[in-house]
């Protein structure tokens, strides 16, 4: 009796798409049966026969951020999307790109550069992120208050359903209003109302130069005033991050406040902005190429509590020094007001960060953590609690997929 | 209803807003029975709240008595999204026009949705400041219509459409309650209501407040004016600039016959004999900018220009700006009545499809005057008629249907910026599949508005929905008066 859901499932499934369960374990469960389908239909169809039996689905792309959201309460079948991930189509001179989900960033950034173009997303820790749990967590790096969002560059998505039908919105035109926007809704949503198996993006040229500068500072009020005054005078700026002392001798430079700055455009705009950026600071460096990428790996060395802050930007500053002084490494991209504190800091000071953001409009997020304090932080109501049980309802009544992620019957 | 329901539905709403926000003769709601399409049909009340909280009030009424709700802007829509097809009750959000804050610091601006676009602009300016979406209907159009409909505009190419900056709604729901979707600091965890809400067309919510993500202006600005032969040159032009790595702000065409109906009028020095123009914007550093309009120009030149003009200072580049903002006003003046389609298809189809939509009207008899966001591949042909003539309406519906099959064919969609609204209902089939279609309206119902918040549009069928494309495009087909 207790084996027959499980073998309905297998019995849905083609044989060579299953896979050893034990490499699939999330929040200290270890789910039934894998299974890594080839192709978008074949997950439909797992995700129709998991519905049918009552089994519990966890969708997953790199495992890089399966820690987000509250913790699973239940786990049957995991979901490996990574096999589903075909280039379906790609247009450069239209600057548009379709992709299946199980795709990685890395693998679409490569593509895209054999034709000067990308996809002006940095989701940390890059290389395994796929583009399905990309947008599902809707991750975001330092290019954020410059470059936008996934949710901004995303054209439309397929995906699938726990009744096992495969439903679009969007299209593959840069503008499009025809019909309901689901793919905004499905992004961020951490599958609660599908699983993503495909998606189509808007491209960017890459660009002609890039530089990286850092300027140390004196103290946070000093590093603040020198990144605000870079923001205000609009340079060609793709990234702009705050570095608190202890993150800044992670990375290898001075610990001390720092600002480091990416300029990214036409030659001449770049080195004008370098100028202006010095002039400034009054003294900048150059720090090593690897930067950004040690940046982004760090936010994704999942050893230790990471928490990310949104705040108003006025308030990256003292954020970023209130968490370092708690024992944190921590830093602030200034334009998204997105502040990332990486240590186990303890619950007291995560409570008064979380203080911080909240009396100004903002949230604190958990990315990384344990169990118990993914419960205590996890939002308190996911958008509006009411529509998005009605949603809910709707889409997967019978809560399929990641039972528990967004709360208790939800 | 009968006509003592309407007038107790009627003295409850006065009693909740106020004698003077509530109107109920028909010489009142005349003005309230289309946008700028010219399907009509009259409300049975128009209510004028001054709150969110009267907002509440006229749909719990309106819930109570059993009859829809339309939300309405300024009215200038263009695919019959404000037309109340079953009467009922429209809330014409006018009077909540006040900016509530503009935060500086921050960048962010909160908004009531009656608001009109170009006031906004005008408060941010002397801050540096923008807010991104610029429909050409600016002058008159409201945030809450922006929003309500994802409205695009010249600067939607670099910008993308509203969505992209707005950050967070207060909203009134067809139960009455009122909620809070999205936050003022970006990337909040969640679901992103929000991001659902912008574009629904008042069939899920009324927005009673908005808040705004806002950007710096440019220090920079170049503006050019390319002259081309032919409308495929043109379209050679913008695929050049972008196959050279350049995402220009804007690109923005004319065809000959605008030009010719423009130019006259507005002088905005547009060559009469030309087969087409491209007004491209940069902007940016002065360094970059340079380095941009060199790559443009040379991109024009190649696919064939015969003169490329450029403008840096405002007075100069507004008046190239000025012939395309009068375009569609310039267009009533000149026809008796015209029928504005919005199709997008990929951009590097754009010459194929224009020379289709092309022979599409030469073949069908009638002058089309093309007016469109190029670097988008967001298409604006107008097609001029005149009603008196017999059977013209007939066959402008059926040309229009051509050209948006041509659209979908193309790999493209039936509407770019202005919404399916009445218009485009019966399309949404050829676009989406049933399940596409079953998602949406799931959606839509988790939401409980459905037959109650602004029936009939957005999706095909509904009870009480008038069917079959002919009585949909009957509805939309342009009248000069509502121009001039
Ligand atoms: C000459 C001209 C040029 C135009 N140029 C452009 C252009 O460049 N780009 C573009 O995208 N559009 C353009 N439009 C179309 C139109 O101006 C836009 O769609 C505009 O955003 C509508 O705003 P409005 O206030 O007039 O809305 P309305 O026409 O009053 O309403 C539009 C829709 O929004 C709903 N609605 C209105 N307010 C609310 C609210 N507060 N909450 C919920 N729902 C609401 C209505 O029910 C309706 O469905 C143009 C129109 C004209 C006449």
């Amino acid at each position: 009796m207790t084996n027959q859901p499980t073998e309905s499932v297998r019995h849905a499934m083609p044989a060579n798409t299953e896979r050893g369960p034990e490499a699939y374990a999330i929040d200290g469960l270890t789910p039934r049966l894998a299974f890594a389908p080839d192709s978008r239909s074949e997950a439909a169809m797992l995700l129709r026969a998991a519905n049918a039996a009552g089994l519990v689905v966890a969708p997953q792309g790199g495992r890089t951020a399966t820690g987000f959201g509250r913790p699973l309460t239940e786990y049957d079948v995991a979901l490996d999307l990574r096999g589903i991930h075909r280039v379906v189509e790609y247009v450069p001179d239209d600057l548009t790109v379709t992709v299946e989900a199980g795709i990685t960033l890395a693998e679409v950034q490569r593509v895209l550069g054999e034709h000067g173009q990308y996809l002006p997303m940095d989701a940390p820790p890059d290389d395994h992120v796929t583009i399905g749990g990309l947008l599902a967590t809707a991750k975001t790096g330092a290019w954020r208050g410059h470059l936008g969002s996934p949710r901004d560059h995303l054209l439309g998505v397929e995906v699938a359903l726990p009744s096992g039908e495969l439903a679009r919105s969007g299209g593959r035109v840069v503008k499009n209003v025809t019909g309901y926007d689901l793919h905004r809704l499905h992004t961020g949503a951490l599958g609660a109302f599908g699983v993503i198996v495909e998606a189509a993006f808007k491209v960017s040229p890459r660009p002609a130069q890039t530089m990286t500068l850092a300027a140390p500072a004196a103290d946070q009020h000093e590093a603040m005033r020198v990144a605000r005054a870079t923001w205000d005078a609009s340079l060609a700026t793709r990234a702009l991050t705050l570095l608190g002392g202890a993150a800044a001798a992670h990375l290898g430079l001075p610990a001390r406040p720092t600002v480091i700055v990416e300029f990214a455009g036409q030659a001449a705009a770049v080195e004008r902005s370098a100028r202006e950026f010095e002039g400034l600071a009054g003294r900048t460096e150059t720090p090593t190429a690897d930067l950004w990428r040690k940046l982004r790996a760090t936010h994704g060395d999942t050893a230790t509590t990471v928490a990310r802050l949104g705040v108003p930007p006025s308030l990256v500053a003292d954020v970023v020094a209130s968490a370092e002084g708690a024992g944190g490494r921590a830093w602030g991209h200034l334009a998204a007001g997105a502040v990332i504190v990486h240590g186990d800091i303890g619950v007291d000071a995560l409570r008064r960060l979380r203080a911080m953001a909240e009396e100004r409009q903002g949230f604190l997020q958990l990315e990384h953590a344990p169990v118990d304090l993914r419960r205590e932080f996890a939002p308190a109501e996911p958008g509006d609690g009411d529509l998005v049980r009605a949603l809910r309802d709707r889409f997967d009544l019978k809560r399929t997929i990641n039972r528990g992620r967004w709360g208790s019957g939800l | 209803m009968t006509t003592t329901t309407l007038q107790a539905l009627v003295s409850d709403l006065r009693r909740a807003l106020g004698p003077r926000h509530v109107l109920d003769t028909p010489e009142d709601l005349i003005a309230f029975e289309y946008d700028a399409t010219i399907e009509r049909a009259l409300p049975d009340v128009a209510v004028f709240p001054a709150t969110t909280e009267e907002v509440a009030a006229a749909v719990l009424l309106a819930r109570r008595y059993g009859v829809p709700v339309v939300p309405r802007g300024s009215g200038t829509g263009l695919s019959g999204g404000a037309v109340p097809v079953n009467g009922g009750v429209m809330v014409v959000l006018t009077r909540m026009n006040r900016i509530v804050e503009i935060d500086t610091l921050d960048r962010v601006a909160v908004v009531q949705p009656g608001v009109i676009n170009l006031h906004l602009q005008e408060a941010l300016a002397p801050h540096g400041l923008t807010w991104a979406p610029d429909p050409s209907s600016q002058r008159v159009c409201t945030v809450g219509g922006n929003v309500a409909n994802n409205s695009g505009g010249p600067h939607t190419l670099a910008h993308g459409s509203t969505v992209n900056h707005v950050l967070a709604l207060e909203v009134v729901l067809p139960d009455g309650r009122i909620v809070n979707l999205g936050s003022r600091v970006p990337d909040a965890p969640g679901i992103d209501l929000r991001g659902l809400m912008v574009g629904s067309e008042g069939t899920l919510g009324i927005v009673t407040r908005a808040t705004l993500r806002l950007v710096r202006a440019s220090e920079s600005v170049r503006t050019f004016l390319a002259v081309f032969d032919s409308v495929e040159a043109a379209s050679e032009a913008v695929s050049g600039v972008i196959r050279r790595g350049i995402i220009p702000v804007a690109m923005e065409m004319l065809d000959q016959e605008i030009i010719r109906i423009v130019e006259p009028r507005i002088h905005a020095g547009y060559p009469l004999d030309a087969g087409a123009v491209l007004l491209i914007e940069v902007e940016g550093l002065a360094e970059g900018v340079a380095q941009d309009a060199a790559t443009v120009e040379a991109a024009c030149l190649e696919a064939g220009a015969r003169e490329v003009r450029s403008a840096e200072a405002k007075a100069e580049r507004d008046a190239l700006w000025e012939g395309r903002k009068a375009a569609i006003g310039a267009i009533g003046a000149a026809a008796p009545a015209f029928y504005l389609l919005d199709g997008v298809v990929p951009r590097t189809r754009l010459p194929a499809v224009m020379k289709q939509v092309m022979a599409l009207t030469a073949e069908y008899g009638f002058r089309c005057a093309n007016v469109f966001h190029a670097g988008d591949g967001n298409l604006h042909p107008n097609i001029m008629f005149d009603p008196a003539e017999p059977d013209a309406e007939r066959r402008v519906l059926a040309l229009g249907e051509a050209i948006m099959r041509v659209c979908v064919d193309a790999g493209g969609s039936v509407t770019g910026e202005h919404g399916v609204g009445l218009e485009k209902r019966s399309y949404m089939e050829w676009v989406f599949r049933p399940a596409d279609l079953d998602a949406m309206t799931m959606a839509r119902d988790a939401f409980g508005g459905a037959g109650f918040f602004n029936p009939c549009k957005v999706l095909p069928g509904g009870h009480g929905c008038a069917t079959g494309h002919a009585a949909e495009l009957a509805a939309v087909m342009s009248d000069p008066r509502v121009y001039v």
